[in-house]
């Protein structure tokens, strides 16, 4: 109600009758507690405020009170599946500030890991993807055959998902005898067994009528929002820190990167997809040019300490580009350690997306931005 | 492609499945086989050996009641605390060693690492659940038997699709 002694800018608005407040959340919407607020209008989207920081784990803090090596096991937490990439550049910046050359066999270790880890986490994502559009087929597949590269990382680490498997100046451990075979064997496999999801999903009429032109992001929104990774790269951008600013040996292997042009769902779908593929490719490259002997880890001395200054690091995870950045003042424990971690970047996107979609077409614009609340939240 | 030749195509994929192996490990009957004996650590090298991160394993002939392994995990899990023993070894002149509280722990395998002695390694055993937080607490003596594991399912791949065998 307005009132008569207030000026007319500053009276309250009386909200529109048709207008009305819808908390999706904050229960577990497939990967973590995040709420998105919107307001509807009969079935469309009228405004949207996505709410994450309900998984809020100060990782960061944990971060300044534990040696270098001992932050391993819980840096790896905020994305459980992708957890050899979350810890990709933590690793590399302590190794420049602990001065450690890793051997060259670990760098194509890690490389291997850290690919059938980005499959793993695609696998999963695309498994919530299928359910959140009521595809109950493209949830058990991906679900089943993400089964075998796990195995293959289970035989490489020692677990099935949290691997604690990098440590700065190289790997854990050594691949158990045999696994080139049994890797190939599987990786091909595996392979074979994602083609096949064309046909029943991406090129299914059902999914191309419900996920295209819906939520689309134009090039220029998409650099100017900061987005990145796959949803950067269904937007016409060709940016992979793989490529820009490779990574232990990455200039060394063969693989291109995927970019479409449309940046609706439909593409924000389908490029990951396309990734695994690659990832099949990089995996094969590897295990080819890889040293067949020779050290994978440099000894480290108890409790080592950091040389002064700061360094940050960049890789492509699964969701896009993660950087750390760690600041150190000679002591073994880090000064300060950030995670830029790429899910909070693409979520800016979502608000502008949403807007005059229908309600039914949220959950499917809301997951095609790779979004991963656990690891946003930190 | 039309919409009736991309259902057709979809439905034709799926039932090719009907011909393929069943994928799924029936998990009681069948337990998956791991590579070695369980993850162990060469402190000479600096480099572990390959295998599943389970259950430990204590060897009180090695021990010395060094609490490494116990510092180790104060900054991870806090589930390693020393104990006393009943036992008298030469090298071991406290009479301490390692209890593990399963409840806390993550499995990361650091406490491995960090012994210098040979003495704490992990095993292929992960069936660990109990009906109480104290049948979770593994004393030394626990710890010291080494697990039996019926473990021989492998993924196996043939024309017919992949399946447990």
């Amino acid at each position: 109600m307005s009132s008569p002694t207030l000026p007319p800018g500053l009276a309250i608005q009386k909200a529109d009758e048709r207008i009305m407040t819808l908390n999706v959340g904050p229960q577990h919407p497939g990967s973590g507690h995040m709420r998105i607020i919107v307001q509807i209008d009969g079935d469309y989207i009228v405004a949207c405020d996505p709410d994450p920081g309900y998984v809020h784990r100060g990782e960061e803090k944990m971060a300044e009170y534990r040696n270098y090596v001992l932050n391993i096991p819980h840096l790896e937490r905020p994305v459980i599946h992708d957890s050899c990439n979350i810890l990709y550049p933590y690793v590399l910046g302590a190794e420049e500030l602990l001065g450690l050359e890793v051997p060259e066999r670990a760098k194509y270790i890690r490389v291997i890991a850290s690919e059938l880890n980005r499959c793993v986490y695609t696998q999963y994502w695309l498994a919530i993807y299928g359910i959140f559009l009521g595809h109950s087929t493209m949830f058990m597949w991906p679900a089943g055959d993400r089964e075998l590269l796990i195995d293959l990382l289970e035989k490489m680490t020692g677990a099935r998902v949290t691997h604690s498997y990098f440590v700065p100046g190289g790997i854990r451990n050594d691949l158990p005898a045999n696994f080139e075979d049994v890797c190939l064997r599987q990786v091909n496999y595996f392979e074979k067994r994602i083609k096949e999801y064309a046909d029943v999903f991406y090129e299914n009429p059902i999914l191309i009528s419900r996920t295209e032109k819906t939520g689309i992001l134009s090039r220029e929104k998409a650099i100017g929002l900061g987005t990145t990774g796959s949803v950067l790269r269904a937007s016409g951008v060709d940016y992979d820190v793989r490529k820009k600013e490779p990574y232990d040996v990455y200039d060394e292997l063969d693989f291109e990167t995927n970019v479409m042009k449309s940046g609706d769902s439909y593409a924000r779908s389908r490029i990951p997809w396309l990734d695994m593929m690659e990832s099949c490719r990089i995996i094969r490259d590897a295990l080819q040019k890889m040293p067949k002997s020779g050290s994978v880890r440099v000894k480290l001395k108890p409790n080592p300490k950091g040389a002064l200054g700061s360094v940050y690091k960049r890789v492509e995870s699964g969701r896009g580009a993660l950087g750390c950045y760690i600041i150190s003042d000679k002591k073994p424990e880090p000064y300060r350690v950030k995670l830029s971690v790429p899910s909070f970047r693409n979520l800016i996107a979502l608000p502008q997306l949403l807007i005059g979609e229908k309600l039914g077409n949220m959950p499917s614009v809301y997951w095609s931005l790779n979004y991963w609340p656990v690891e946003a939240d930190r | 492609m039309g919409t009736a030749t991309g259902i057709i195509k979809a439905l034709n994929s799926g039932i090719k499945h009907i011909a393929l192996k069943r994928f799924t490990l029936r998990y009681p009957e069948e337990k998956l086989k791991f590579v070695g004996d369980g993850y162990q650590f060469d402190p000479t090298t600096g480099v572990g050996i390959a295998g599943l991160k389970g259950r430990h394993m204590l060897f009180h002939d090695h021990c010395t009641g060094c609490q490494l392994c116990s510092i180790a995990c104060e900054g991870v899990a806090e589930a390693i605390g020393m104990v006393k023993v009943p036992e008298e070894w030469k090298q071991n002149k406290k009479s301490i060693m390692p209890q593990i509280d399963y409840g806390k722990c993550v499995f990361c395998g650091l406490c491995v690492d960090a012994c210098p002695f040979y003495a704490l390694y992990m095993t292929n055993d992960y069936e660990l659940s109990s009906f109480s937080k104290e049948g979770l607490i593994y004393t030394p003596a626990q710890l010291q038997v080494k697990p039996t594991v019926a473990q021989d399912s492998e993924i196996q791949i043939s024309a017919r699709g992949a399946t447990h065998g």
